[in-house]
């Protein structure tokens, strides 16, 4: 038994706080053999801009880092392991009048607790469609928009960033929902 | 992802990122951020959970509307398991065997090859 619970305190377990990610993976691959550790963007400004109308008014887009599903393209789960081959590198959009097989196979997730076997824990357009059918934002944007996963920021800033910008001013968005996988 | 939500939000774009990463979404810097203290994967709510899933995307939203100014984020008062012990696993290389961490070297490698093959791909079709 945790040794504070018996105090009485209520604290929970020492280790029950967000995972130190950047932590076990540099030590992971330092372990593995890969020297030069991976380095994480991290800026000291940030920027903020308010929404110009109400949620229940607003176009709102969803951004993800999932794929679409490639039958061709070996093993994309549920419970796939790692699969690379399932990546892609340019920005791309899908129509979010009709349902997408996007998977995320390709991604670092949790393989050991989770098993990707529903779309909507990465994926909520439905869910923004209920809250779109409520009226609690105005519209689902037309489009919503892949963002690939590289490793290259210089490509993701100039490339990436650049492409998904232009792809919401198109639609003509007034917010966005971004759901990294 | 991070970058994308920055980029947006300098270009007059309000954004949320729904994520599980806290500490690598915090270290970019991130204008609105709802954590989900989750395995990576469900950044948008529990499988086959609905109810969770809505919730997720309730609390984003309402971080839309109420965040004051940059670096906000919310935690998600939902739970994954009451025992949070799952926490300790996830590339944690001092649970590692070194007959596991030599099958992880040779598969990270054999991935960086199919990888790398794709964006010769790419670039060929470009």
């Amino acid at each position: 038994m945790d040794e504070n619970k018996r105090d009485g305190l209520g604290f929970a377990a020492e280790y029950d706080r967000p995972i130190p990610y950047m932590q076990r993976i540099r030590d992971y691959y330092v372990t593995l053999g890969y020297g030069a550790p991976y380095r994480w963007a991290n800026y000291a400004e940030v920027p903020f801009t308010k929404l110009t109308k109400p949620l229940s008014k607003s176009r709102v887009a969803l951004i993800t880092t999932a794929a679409p599903y490639q039958p061709d393209k070996g093993d994309q789960g549920p419970g796939a392991a790692y699969n690379a081959g399932a990546k892609f590198y340019k920005v791309y959009s899908g129509d979010t009048a009709v349902d997408h097989d996007l998977r995320i196979s390709h991604i670092g997730y949790d393989r050991l607790h989770t098993t990707a076997e529903d779309s909507n824990t990465w994926f909520p357009l439905p869910a923004m469609r209920r809250a779109a059918a409520k009226g609690r934002i105005g519209e689902v944007a037309p489009r919503f928009h892949g963002a690939p996963t590289n490793r290259s920021h210089v490509t993701t800033i100039d490339v990436d960033c650049a492409e998904l910008l232009a792809r919401c001013r198109a639609d003509n968005v007034d917010a966005a929902i971004l759901v990294p996988s | 992802m991070s970058l994308a939500a920055r980029h947006l939000e300098a270009n007059g774009i309000p954004t949320v990122i729904m994520a599980c990463a806290k500490d690598i979404v915090e270290f970019a810097g991130v204008p609105r951020f709802l954590f989900s203290d989750f395995p990576l994967g469900n950044s948008a709510g529990k499988p086959k959970d609905v109810a969770s899933q809505d919730l997720t995307l309730e609390l984003a939203l309402g971080l839309l509307e109420s965040a004051t100014g940059p670096r906000t984020t919310m935690q998600s008062p939902l739970r994954w398991k009451d025992d949070a012990s799952w926490k300790l696993d996830f590339s944690n290389i001092e649970k590692m065997s070194p007959e596991e961490i030599a099958r992880r070297r040779a598969e990270f490698d054999r991935q960086k090859e199919i990888a790398k093959g794709i964006r010769k791909g790419d670039k060929a079709a470009d």
